[in-house]
Formats: C-alpha cells, structure tokens, sequence
C-alpha cells in the first residue's frame, strides 16, 4: 500500500537519504530505528511531503509522486493520504483541544463543525483527554499534548499515521501514557510508521523493524529476528548500546 | 514669559482644547489605518524574500526609523508639492491635513511593517507544518494559524505604536493643523499663559492615553488566553 523506491535526499552537501525502497501494506506496524542522523526522521518527513526529496518515487494508496517531477496537487493528495504526530507536538497554541482535532476535519475534510466536533469528541475519548477537551494546549503535559497529537492524526481517518519519534521530548515518566496510547490503537488495523528509540516498544508492537544508518536502510525484519538475531555487525552495535539488558552474539 | 501663573485657567482652558481632540484622534486613527495598510505591504518583500523589493523596503524601514518624524513631515510637507510640480500636478492648494494624513501614514507603516515581519516569523514553523502535513493549504495556513498567533506576538508593539502617535501628532500643528496643539497655540497667542495651556494639554494626551492603554490591556488579556495557566492568570 506504501511503497517507497529509490529516496535520495540532500541537505546541501550532505546526502542524509542514499536510495530507500521500502514496501508498507496496510494495516501494518513499521518501526524505524537507527541511531541520530541516520535519515529516519527525514525519510518520515519526506513521505509527509514536509521534505522534498531529490530523487525517487513515494506511493501511498492510488496516488505516486515522483520527486522529478511533483504537481501542487499530488503534493496535497498524499498529505490527506497520511497524519503526522510530531515530537514536539506542533499542537495549534492558540487553539482548544478539541478544535485542535477539528481544524483538519473542519478546513481540509470540509466535514460539518458538528461531525466534526463529533469525530474529534470520540478522538479525544480514544486517547483519554474527553475532560480536557476545552483547554489550550499550554496547558497540558507534554504526554497529555502529545496525546492530543495522536487524536489529531486519528482524527483524519488516513491511510498512514507517520510517527516521528513521539516521545523524545517527554518527561521519563510521562513516555508510559503516550506509548500506552500508541499500543491501544495498535490493535484497530491503522497502518503506522514509528520512528522511535523506544526499543522494547518498537520490539512489541511492531509488525517490521527497519534499520537505517547512514541514509541507508542496513537490515529489516521480524522484531524477533532484529532484536534477538541481528545479522549486520551494525544493527548489532547499535542495538548493544541502546539495549543492554539483552545479550547479543557477536 | 507670560503672565502670572493662574491655576484655574487650566480648567477653563480644557474644555476649549477638548473641542479639538476629534481632529487629533481623526490624524491618528486614519493615519494608523493607512499605516497597518503600508505595513503589511511592506512587510510582504522581507517575509518573502523578494529581491529588489526587499532592498527598496529595508531603506525604507531605516530611513524613517533613523530620521525625526518633524523632518519628515517638513520633506513631505515642501517635497512633495515640488515633486509633483515635475509632471504638471499643483497640490500647494492642498489641504496641511493630507501632507500630515500621508507622513505619519508612512511613519507608521515603516514601524508596523517591522512589527509584522517580526511576530510571524515569530511563530513557530512546527505551527506551519503542523497545518501541512494534515493537508491544509498556504492560504489556509497564513489565515487560520499562522496569523491569529502571530497577532499575539505582535500586539503589545501595536500599542506602542499607537500611543506613540498619538503624542507625535502633537507636532502636526508646525504645519498649520489646527488639532488640540495647534488650539493650544493660539491659545496661548491669545492669553499669555503659556504654562497654563500646556498642563491642560498635558492632562488631556495623558488622559486619553491611559484609556488607550486600559483598552489594549483588556485585548491583550484575551490574545493571551492561550499562553498556558500562569499567563491567563496575571
């Protein structure tokens, strides 16, 4: 259903996504992992159309884009194709909680503000704020916005929700909520892409594992498989550092 | 000097000022009209980096920020009727209200286009891609997230800006308005009691600057309803 073949993209000199092909089918659960400046949140970002990539082809659903030649249009087809959770949140400040979930429903769906309040209601019960659906923003906890993050992508009904390292800007104690969250909605069929450092997480709920490192994606697999039996040497000093309870054979 | 100083003057001087402040409301309120009008304009080439346009609005900014505005009403004031003497056009017939209605409308837009560029990029760009990647567009983004925060931001320098010139219209009496300081002057003309009309004009620009002052706060309170719980608080 996703199908990413040949990315290249580059910041100036510097080339952070060397040739990606990666297929997604529906309802799958990918995570990403790879360690910082490896391309995982690049290639999230270019599938979103957030970054233009240099070369290649993204397709979600019906709708491919060549990154050679991109029409405006395409460019907006594949974003209601997918939902993006941010890790800062990027929630509307000056918006409610519930209109947060709205707006997109609202100014893009063109759905009424009573279906919209509706979806955006039951949303917000999903992710357990239905008591803060009146408040800014500010003033939640970054695990309580990012929740809302998570009901606004929802919310949109898309075929993909991209997630970019959801829980790097949170307090320790406030990741459990959020993960939480991200496991429910697991189960209901939504295809997800999740960036993430969370090990045991991605290890539990991922259907697939990608590894990248270096702009190139180094192995792919079963969970089971990456995390018990990597095969590159990379994967393997990688998942050393970032989970040290488990033993490897090297 | 004057005459001897007589307090009760001041009241009596009063009411005759107030019948003039409705001309000095009249050059700030068209003049701010005009300026937020300019300012967006101006504010557009620097937002997006428009070469050539830019440039022209940068000297613009840093000409009236670097010049007085009493200078610039003087170069408006004798500059224009002689530029425009250059294609056949004659306006030293014109109204002293126009020339003051267009300097400060150019003062002001200078100040607001700076204000304006600064509180959107002012708004985080999360915001803008936020609003992208659920599929809205730039038009839908500028009107809808970007521009009601950037108001936030830029709001307590409109105020400024604002009172500001209102005391700065005090000077557009030096080229024959007859708004509260140019009553004030003949007033003085008139009476000798120079100290005694300057307190009553002194009492009225304060008065009404802290009502314009009330007014902004109250609005600023409500753009700041979302700044989390301690800003909603104060």
């Amino acid at each position: 259903m996703i199908e990413i073949s040949n990315l290249h993209k580059k910041f100036g000199k510097n080339e952070v996504l060397k040739g990606i092909d990666i297929q997604v089918n529906k309802g799958d659960i990918i995570s990403i992992l790879g360690p910082s400046g490896s391309g995982k949140t690049t290639l999230l970002r270019c599938l979103n159309y957030l970054e233009r990539p240099d070369e290649g082809t993204i397709t979600i659903d019906n709708i491919t884009i060549d990154s050679k030649k991109v029409h405006k249009k395409d460019i907006y087809s594949i974003r209601k194709k997918s939902a993006m959770v941010f890790q800062g949140y990027n929630l509307f400040q000056h918006k409610t909680v519930v209109q947060n979930v709205m707006e997109g429903l609202v100014v893009v769906q063109k759905k009424s503000v009573k279906e919209a309040r509706e979806i955006a209601l039951e949303m917000l019960k999903k992710v357990g704020l239905e008591q803060k659906t009146d408040s800014y923003p500010l003033q939640l906890s970054g695990g309580q916005q990012q929740r809302v993050g998570i009901a606004r992508a929802l919310a949109l009904n898309p075929q993909v929700i991209l997630f970019d390292e959801p829980t790097s800007a949170l307090d320790p104690e406030l990741v459990g909520e959020v993960l939480d969250v991200i496991r429910k909605i697991s189960h209901e069929g939504i295809t997800m892409i999740i960036v993430t450092h969370e090990m045991n997480f991605a290890r539990e709920v991922s259907k697939r594992v990608i590894f990248m490192d270096g702009g190139v994606v180094v192995e792919e697999g079963h969970p089971r498989d990456i995390f018990t039996a990597p095969k590159e040497e990379r994967t393997k000093q990688f998942l050393k550092r970032m989970t040290p309870e488990l033993e490897y054979s090297i | 000097m004057g005459k001897v100083f007589d307090p009760s003057l001041i009241l009596e001087f009063i009411p005759t000022l107030l019948k003039y402040l409705g001309v000095t409301l009249e050059i700030l309120a068209v003049s701010i009209l005009f300026g937020v009008l300019i300012g967006i304009g101006a504010a557009i080439p620097k937002l997006f980096n428009i070469p050539v346009l830019k440039q022209l609005v940068t000297i613009y900014i840093s000409f009236i920020r670097g010049t007085p505005i009493i200078i610039q009403l003087f170069l408006v004031y004798y500059g224009l009727p002689a530029l425009l003497a250059l294609i056949h056009i004659d306006i030293t017939r014109m109204d002293a209200f126009f020339f003051v209605i267009i300097t400060y409308s150019i003062s002001n837009g200078a100040i607001f286009a700076e204000i304006f560029r600064g509180a959107i990029n002012a708004v985080e760009f999360g915001q803008t891609e936020a609003a992208y990647s659920i599929g809205m567009t730039p038009f839908h983004n500028f009107t809808r997230i970007v521009f009601p925060q950037a108001i936030r931001v830029a709001f307590p320098n409109i105020a400024n800006t604002v009172i500001g010139s209102l005391k700065d219209t005090s000077l557009a009496f030096t080229i024959g308005i007859m708004d509260m300081m140019g009553r004030g002057e003949t007033l003085i003309a008139s009476s000798a009691h120079a100290l005694e009309v300057y307190i009553a004009l002194s009492v009225i620009y304060y008065v009404v600057v802290l009502i314009l002052e009330k007014g902004f706060r109250l609005f600023e309170k409500y753009t700041n309803r979302y700044q989390g719980t301690e800003a909603s608080v104060a």
